[in-house]
């Protein structure tokens, strides 16, 4: 097999797949190949995609690859099919989502610390979602659970990795959302600092 | 007032029985809306003023009897802390004393900082929303609760025959009876496990359809009571008022009996 028809070969299987495929799956399935050719094989892959201007597109999301559809034809996809209902996040599970994937491993008081109102059940709600996991447990008193995000938090965003994450807002963009005529002073700053 | 009654009218309801509404996420939530509103920077929130609008807002809240959450009265308390101290002279200068809003300040910035980036997470292209992937199943989004079927227990099942044999034997008032066809109670189990082997499962009133008789009716209740206690086939229903499904549950070959 020649690396066209490897490429070719990797294609199909993502093709199939409804899972991000990775490199570490794909070199288990061509063990006779470098992972450093199937890496090209999927650099050639999703240039060739992206050239052929298309519906979908190839992209890296949650360390694999994975075929999706154009963002702009997604209210045609949702009136064809009906049952592709809309998925929602409210704006409370999108802070807690935000908060979870930014701190972690983070506690429930830590969340709730930060929002000033209980999210026990938002929590509940993303963890049924399977975007958040329990990781663990907090070596203080009570030993509360430490949550985490999934790699369906990397999928359902199209996150690549969580080093993919935006770096979060400076503090100085941040107080000037709030009040654009006057500047921070710099000792709240140090305490603020994430 | 005005302004308050404006926006009495924006949140008010047609519906008069709506008793949560989600106005603000929470307190923090709410003092930033304030703030926001009143443009006045951060580090220097005019607290007396803030805190007015504030318990304002709460009131308002207790009209609309809308419900809040005890993390409100919280924040209240907090506020009217600090306003208290921010009144009282000030001793002696000994050190630089730290503003008594700081630690507020500094958990509204944190706050703001997460509801920014809640904010960028729903800007991208979100699967299930803006982009779609193959072989899209709807598990993966929609929790479809998993119906749990419950087993029948013997009596159930009888009172449910019971019924149905009442609503069913005024047909055959009269009794005919053809002594030649009557069938035994091993063909009708053949019989009944054919016809569950066709579907995925037969509801139970569907498995007498083809009775003519009332004897019909007996032997074929029986015939599944015999099936039940052999565990050939699986009696469950969704509900104590749903009704009652039956599925063949494969252990058995038809010829056995």
């Amino acid at each position: 097999m020649d690396l066209t028809d490897l490429k070719k070969s990797i294609e199909s299987i993502i093709f199939i797949s409804d899972q991000p495929v990775s490199v570490d799956k794909l070199s288990l399935a061509f063990p006779n190949y470098e992972r450093a050719q199937i890496r090209k094989c999927l650099k050639d892959l999703v240039e060739e995609w992206d050239g052929l201007d298309r519906g979908f597109l190839l992209s890296e999301v949650a360390g694999g690859f994975q075929f999706r559809t154009d963002p702009k034809y997604s209210e045609d996809i949702s009136n064809y099919n009906k049952k592709v209902r809309k998925f929602r996040l409210s704006r409370p599970a999108l802070e807690v989502t935000a908060i979870i994937a930014y701190k972690q491993p983070v506690t429930r008081v830590e969340i709730e610390s930060i929002r000033g109102v209980d999210s026990s059940g938002v929590i509940n709600a993303l963890l049924e979602r399977r975007v958040i996991e329990i990781k663990g447990r907090k070596e203080v008193i009570g030993k509360p659970f430490l949550y985490g995000t999934t790699s369906e938090f990397l999928e359902v965003f199209g996150l690549k990795s969580l080093n993919d994450l935006p770096t979060l807002k400076e503090l100085d963009e941040i107080t000037q959302n709030l009040e654009p005529s006057i500047t921070p002073e710099t000792e709240i700053e140090e305490s603020t600092t994430l | 007032m005005t302004e308050l009654n404006k926006e009495y009218e924006e949140f008010q309801n047609p519906e008069p029985c709506l008793v949560k509404v989600q106005l603000f996420e929470g307190p923090l939530d709410l003092l930033l809306h304030l703030i926001k509103k009143n443009e006045v920077d951060i580090y220097d929130i005019p607290i007396a003023k803030i805190t007015e609008q504030y318990i304002k807002y709460l009131e308002f809240m207790k009209v609309l009897n809308l419900q809040f959450a005890g993390e409100y009265l919280v924040i209240a308390a907090e506020l009217s802390l600090i306003k208290s101290k921010m009144l009282l002279p000030k001793p002696v200068i000994e050190e630089e004393e730290e503003d008594p809003r700081a630690e507020l300040v500094r958990r509204l910035i944190e706050y703001q900082v997460y509801k920014d980036a809640a904010t960028d997470l729903s800007g991208r292209d979100v699967l299930g929303r803006d982009v779609f992937k193959r072989d899209y199943t709807d598990t993966f989004f929609e929790q479809e609760e998993e119906v749990e079927l419950i087993p029948v227990d013997l009596w159930s099942l009888i009172e449910a025959f019971r019924e149905f044999y009442k609503r069913r034997s005024y047909l055959w008032a009269e009794e005919i009876s053809f002594e030649s066809e009557s069938i035994s109670i091993d063909d009708k189990i053949e019989q009944v496990i054919m016809r569950l082997q066709e579907k995925p499962h037969l509801r139970f009133d569907e498995l007498f359809d083809d009775c003519s008789s009332k004897f019909d009716l007996v032997i074929t209740f029986l015939a599944l009571l015999e099936l039940a206690r052999m565990d050939n086939v699986n009696v469950v229903q969704e509900s104590p008022d749903s009704s009652i499904l039956i599925s063949y549950s494969g252990e058995l070959a038809i010829g056995s009996y």
